[in-house]
């Protein structure tokens, strides 16, 4: 089994500004740590690693500048078997869907990866999307939030979301994304000794023209997010209404809900 | 991007910093207040790969060297000095193993140092900064010797699984052999109810007909003394990454506090005597943190270190003391407080102004060196 865990390195302060020109966060000089919920998808895949009966991979994905290195290594040093880092000018200034376009034509090349995991968001922007938007680019089944995870059968993970209000149990046919939540796990620490021998791990730089690419999905110019404002939105509270019974029933339900909204 | 070591060393101190954060310094108030570490908290640090920061990598440890070791020790003391101190027992225990231990002994043994505690011990009721006041003596016996005696005021004394123990093999011959609590012969005595460091175990050991093979000697028959001397100057440099870690702490508690309040209607900042405390204390700390790591440095030059190992201990140990006083001072009444951490940083400073020689016999040592250049 291969699982690739995509993470993100995030400035290691909350003292971030943002750019007056563009309305990104500004990360220029800022130190960067690996992104704390990225830590809980590496914990699940190394989790998974322990306890399956099969031999299971755990690859590290991110795309960032070359010091973004260092969280593949402590993430190498928690146990991952290889990093993968995407560096190149032409990625620079993407937006999520950009980044997601560059993270999927890569994990193409890495190829064969049954599951694929990621942090439910970084801690910098807060945007949650790079994963939904892999899973959309590669066509395959995706759940967000997951606090629980299991391999519920051959090629086949069962997962809990945990949303505001609710709880939903999912079963998704591999290869799948998932993006998953602290409550998944406490992350281990790596030990002195894996930091050591996390340096004998291969650690594979791809640059643009390693990749498979289309240009104009590269980068600023590539990215279609306007950023207008940056403000914390307010909570909306929404009605719940469960669905129940089979799938068929279930389905029923919900074209007769949207009917009666005349939303179809 | 920066050389393997250094990355190495960035992720090490980065996950030291974490752990301390999230796992000793909660434990720094209570440790002290209940005179042991909590139940289960040395096996975590066993499990998180503590143990064998500096041990070799063939023995199954990271295999960190002389100045990275200090550091992480300087980092762990920010948090809580007793568990830096554990480590440095161990630390320096390892490190006699690795200069004198013959292959054998140290493939035998030093695999082991990742799971269980090593300690090194010379003190006992007759002699202590005396190496041939010791009365323990190790007698041939056919093809093995017979170790007897009683070892006191050791640094994980009762933690610590194997020992290395000084003892005399003639009236004027002093030397080391390893111990293992297993061994027939072995038992612990007394636990010392110390006034700081109070999470460290400092414990006694007996020794009853205890018989071992020739292969237990460390070094030589009559290197005793060496090999105690050499174990003095280890100690010593990790005592001045703890004792800059214990400066460390004091620092940021009298600027936190400074910061927060004030006298009257002014704020401790724009109080000369505050800035003059906090400088004292900076410099302290900083000096400190200069000296053990020269110290470091030349030790893992492979140059002669045993001096500057001294002057790190016996200026470090006394600038904690008074960095602590100075900190009280800032903090008043909060600072005599057993509710705050201050007087406890300066109970923890003062066992070494004692441990691994006494101030005095540092000083001794250094102007000894210096009449000899």
């Amino acid at each position: 089994m291969k699982i690739v865990v995509c993470i993100k390195q995030v400035p290691e302060t909350n003292d971030v500004t943002i750019d007056p020109v563009t309305h990104n966060l500004d990360r220029r000089g800022l130190a960067g740590v690996m992104n704390p919920f990225d830590k809980n998808a590496i914990e699940l895949a190394l989790h998974l690693k322990d306890t399956a009966s099969e031999d299971v991979q755990v690859a590290l994905l991110t795309m960032g500048p070359d010091d973004y290195a260092e969280s593949l290594r402590e993430g190498m040093a928690m146990g991952a078997d290889a990093g993968y880092l995407l560096s190149d000018r032409a990625f620079a200034g993407a937006d999520t869907l950009a980044t997601g376009y560059v993270i999927a034509q890569a994990l193409k090349k890495i190829g064969d990866a049954d599951l694929i995991l990621f942090g439910r968001q970084a801690v910098d922007a807060d945007t949650g999307q790079v994963g939904p938007i892999v899973a959309e680019f590669l066509h395959q089944p995706q759940i967000t939030y997951a606090a629980s995870l299991r391999l519920s059968g051959k090629n086949e993970v069962t997962a809990e979301r945990l949303l505001e209000d609710t709880k939903q149990t999912l079963v998704a046919q591999l290869p799948a994304v998932v993006s998953v939540r602290s409550e998944l796990n406490t992350p281990r620490y790596p030990t002195p000794r894996n930091i050591q021998l996390s340096f004998d791990k291969p650690l594979t730089v791809w640059h643009h023209d390693d990749l498979d690419l289309d240009d104009s999905r590269l980068g600023q110019a590539g990215s279609p997010t306007i950023v207008t404002k940056v403000y914390a939105p307010k909570p909306v509270k929404r009605e719940l209404t469960p669905l129940t019974g089979t799938p068929s029933e279930a389905a029923s339900q919900l074209i007769t809900a949207l009917k009666s909204r005349q939303l179809i | 991007m920066p050389s393997t070591t250094a990355a190495a060393e960035k992720l090490l101190l980065q996950m030291v910093d974490d752990y301390t954060e999230r796992e000793i310094s909660p434990q720094d108030m209570p440790m002290d207040a209940a005179g042991d570490f909590p139940a289960g908290f040395m096996q975590k640090l066993t499990d998180t790969g503590f143990l064998g920061i500096m041990l070799p990598q063939e023995f199954g440890g990271a295999g960190f060297g002389p100045e990275v070791t200090a550091k992480a020790l300087n980092h762990i003391a920010r948090g809580n000095a007793s568990t830096a101190v554990t480590l440095e027992g161990h630390f320096k225990t390892i490190d006699q193993l690795l200069k004198f231990g013959t292959p054998a002994l140290q493939k035998k043994l030093l695999p082991s140092a990742n799971d269980r505690i090593f300690a090194f011990s010379m003190t006992e009721a007759s002699g202590g900064s005396n190496p041939m006041g010791i009365s323990s003596t190790a007698t041939r016996e056919g093809d093995h010797w017979v170790i007897n005696g009683d070892k006191i005021m050791i640094t994980n004394g009762g933690l610590a699984q194997v020992y290395c123990v000084l003892v005399k093999t003639a009236p004027k011959e002093l030397s080391v052999f390893v111990v293992d609590q297993d061994m027939p012969g072995f038992s612990f005595g007394k636990r010392e109810d110390f006034i700081g460091l109070r999470g460290t175990p400092v414990g006694e050991i007996v020794m009853d007909h205890i018989m071992v093979d020739d292969d237990h000697l460390l070094g030589k028959l009559g290197d005793g003394g060496l090999i105690g001397d050499s174990a003095h100057d280890d100690a010593r440099i990790l005592m001045g990454a703890v004792l800059t870690g214990i400066m460390e702490h004091d620092l940021k508690i009298a600027t936190d506090y400074a910061k927060e309040r004030k006298a009257g209607n002014t704020p401790l900042t724009d109080l000369q005597v505050t800035h003059r405390k906090v400088a004292d204390i900076a410099m302290r700390k900083e000096t400190t943190r200069l000296l053990y790591q020269n110290a470091a440095k030349l030790k893992a030059a492979g140059q002669p270190y045993s001096e500057e190992a001294a002057m790190a201990k016996a200026h470090g140990s006394r600038a904690a003391v008074s960095a602590g006083d100075d900190t009280l001072q800032i903090l008043a009444g909060y600072g005599y407080s057993r509710e705050y951490p201050v007087e406890h940083l300066i109970r923890d400073a003062r066992a070494m102004e004692i441990a691994e020689g006494t101030v005095e016999k540092m000083r001794s040592a250094i102007a000894t060196a210096e009449f000899n250049k």
